[in-house]
């Protein structure tokens, strides 16, 4: 079989190597795997964010808390709701949903804790503010506006 | 294709399709992940009011007072401007004495979250150049003084 090979002038592309393609690809595939962060809130209430310029990124994702303040989906009520983790909810919840998320945090992402507040553009103030309230109480001090960037 | 392979010898395992699995999983992982972190404009609240506060006592011309009623019209000190016009007279105000000086905030319960996001954000831009955040007082209209932020 060699001496065959050896004696035919071989005009064929040269085959590559691909043995080492599934080393590569899976040492990507790791590094999104652990990247990722996987949403686990289904979102129940709908809403449009603002927009600003002075918009800055959240760091820290493993501290930051979420807050969604929409219409529901469902439309069971015509006004404004609040969403923490699966469930609408009330701003007397608040305190208690601060509490629980803190406990499950790092004591470095207790430290740095902050509440991303995902209000729809037309949530009138009264709602927010009660909101804000509800977080100085808890001690949820840094706050951020979520919103998208305008250039 | 059939290779007599020696005596015990251990046979190869295929994995030209690994590769194909690993691919799937990657697009997989591609697909679902959010790298696009959140945005938003940071602000600190203040620490909730304690039974003995202190009231700082701030002069009255340190103090510019910016109200949002239902509708979304912005006053400063009782004159009707619009964001631009703030943005400029927070950053000559703020100039003097950045780290004294109160923007003191009212909004009606009825405005808009848009209208209060984007006065936030102009007075965020406003102080960007002096390279501090805003000292942000707010006035909550049921429930009393809200009170500084730092």
């Amino acid at each position: 079989m060699m001496r065959r090979r050896f004696r035919r002038p071989d005009h064929s592309v040269p085959e590559l190597n691909m043995a080492s393609l599934p080393d590569l690809i899976f040492t990507v595939l790791f590094f999104f795997m652990i990247v990722t962060h996987m949403r686990d809130v289904e979102k129940r209430v709908t809403y449009q964010l603002p927009a600003g310029t002075e918009v800055e990124k959240q760091q820290h994702k493993s501290a930051v808390v979420h807050i969604y303040v929409g219409k529901p989906m469902d439309g069971s009520t015509d006004g404004y709701c609040i969403q923490l983790n699966n469930q609408l909810a009330t701003v007397s919840d608040i305190k208690r949903f601060i509490e629980s998320e803190r406990r499950q945090m790092s004591a470095e992402d207790q430290e740095r804790l902050t509440v991303s507040i995902e209000a729809d553009r037309d949530v009138p103030m009264g709602l927010i503010n009660e909101v804000k309230q509800a977080l100085r109480k808890s001690y949820a001090l840094n706050v951020s506006y979520s919103a998208t960037e305008r250039r | 294709m059939f290779r007599h392979r020696r005596r015990g010898e251990i046979p190869s395992l295929n994995t030209s399709s690994t590769a194909d699995i690993s691919f799937m999983l990657l697009i997989f992982f591609l697909v679902t992940s959010s790298m696009d972190a959140g945005k938003g404009l940071k602000r600190q609240l203040p620490p909730p009011p304690q039974d003995q506060e202190q009231v700082a006592d701030i002069l009255d011309s340190d103090i510019m007072t910016v109200c949002l009623d239902a509708e979304g019209n912005m006053t400063l000190d009782g004159r009707t401007v619009t964001l631009d016009q703030l943005q400029k007279e927070v950053r000559q105000f703020a100039a003097v004495n950045p780290k004294h000086r109160v923007v003191a905030l009212k909004t009606d319960p009825q405005t808009k979250y848009d209208a209060y996001f984007q006065l936030q954000d102009a007075l965020v831009a406003a102080y960007r150049p002096l390279k501090c955040s805003p000292r942000i007082s707010e006035v909550v209209e049921e429930q009393g003084k809200k009170g500084g932020q730092p």
